[in-house]
């Protein structure tokens, strides 16, 4: 059997555990463990600080085991969860700019300014630059930039968790990969 | 070394040779650099061991957010009334000022390119072709000026020596 089918019907198995009282405990556990570390850098790379990301993560999946009745299983369970980490950080983005009293597109200056002072980031020169110049695109052009460079996600995957198309997706892709590229060079 | 520098007025610095191929490998490494795939994010240790414990924690102790019904809801109802009835007003107006719905063919050719001028696509003739149904598509559709059974036929007349031997049918 194709590893890509076997994965499904583990998914599926797991989504069903989740959802019975006996087995819930159990079958959260696993959820956790199998994407702790993939939605971690999936999120932390949207909020930059180790931190907040550990907040929006235990708020994923906080809100996965909530409202695991109410996935209906018409997309794999990982893009479903994929889908509420990127709107949990998308929306800690929001209300934190709103509390600083900043745009969006200064809050995210800042805090690549402050990951030269983040004992959690030890990056070079370069890598700072790479993450000034992900700040500069916007927001959807970086969430599509993150996942195909840094976690090399297929298109199709993507399509499935941005709902996008996947000509869409390439053009966006390409678009931020040139602004990116111009940044590196002018500064 | 010596043998090459032969009648040789030029000096290069002290050590120059030596630290060269140094040089140039730092030189390469700046030049390529253009993006690195490490983005040097670091966790805390044991951070990942420790988070299941902690999720569920916090799931046992966060009791199901009850929902607050805000006081003066209303206000928000009128917003939406009111918007709802705009649209159908506006609805209407267009409905009794025109009497066909817009087609393909109302789109100006200037719109359909002031919107491929301006919306990222970057689209590849490739990715066109995917899209485009050649199937439904004639000659005619592409050509600028229509091509008539007449026009074929004149074009051989004029262009073939003995039109006759052609041997054509025609059955109309």
């Amino acid at each position: 059997m194709e590893l890509k089918s076997k994965m499904l019907i583990a998914e599926e198995t797991l989504v069903i555990q989740l959802k019975q009282k006996d087995h819930q405990a159990k079958a959260f556990e696993i959820l956790v463990n199998t994407y702790k570390e993939r939605l971690y850098w999936h999120i932390r790379r949207i909020v930059l600080n180790h931190d907040d990301t550990d907040d929006v993560l235990q708020n994923t999946f906080i809100k996965v085991f909530r409202n695991i009745d109410g996935f209906k299983g018409d997309s794999q369970l990982y893009s479903w969860m994929y889908r509420i980490a990127t709107n949990e950080a998308l929306s800690f983005l929001k209300s934190k700019s709103q509390k600083l009293k900043i745009n969006n597109e200064k809050l995210m200056t800042k805090a690549v300014e402050d990951l030269r002072a983040d004992v959690y980031f030890e990056g070079d020169e370069i890598q700072l630059k790479l993450q000034k110049a992900i700040a500069t695109l916007p927001e959807k052009q970086k969430l599509i930039f993150n996942m195909k460079y840094f976690q090399e996600m297929k298109y199709e995957e993507i399509s499935e968790i941005l709902e996008t198309s996947v000509g869409g997706l390439k053009a966006s892709y390409h678009l931020a990969s040139k602004k990116i590229e111009a940044f590196l060079k002018e500064n | 070394m010596d043998k090459l520098n032969k009648n040789n007025n030029f000096k290069v610095p002290d050590g120059y040779f030596d630290t060269l191929s140094s040089d140039i490998m730092k030189k390469i490494a700046m030049e390529d650099t253009s993006m690195p795939l490490n983005e040097g994010f670091k966790v805390p240790e044991g951070y990942f061991e420790t988070l299941n414990t902690k999720i569920l924690g916090q799931l046992e102790n966060i009791p199901v957010e009850a929902k607050v019904i805000p006081l003066k809801s209303y206000k928000k109802h009128y917003y939406t009334a009111a918007s709802v009835a705009a649209v159908v007003l506006l609805f209407i107006i267009v409905q009794f000022n025109t009497d066909k719905t817009p087609s393909y063919s109302d789109l100006a050719n200037s719109d359909i390119e002031h919107y491929f001028e301006f919306n990222d696509l970057e689209l590849s003739s490739y990715d066109l072709a995917e899209i485009l149904p050649i199937d439904d598509l004639d000659l005619n559709d592409i050509l600028e000026s229509r091509l008539d059974n007449d026009n074929i036929i004149d074009y051989l007349d004029s262009h073939i020596e003995d039109f006759e031997e052609l041997n054509m049918h025609n059955d109309d």
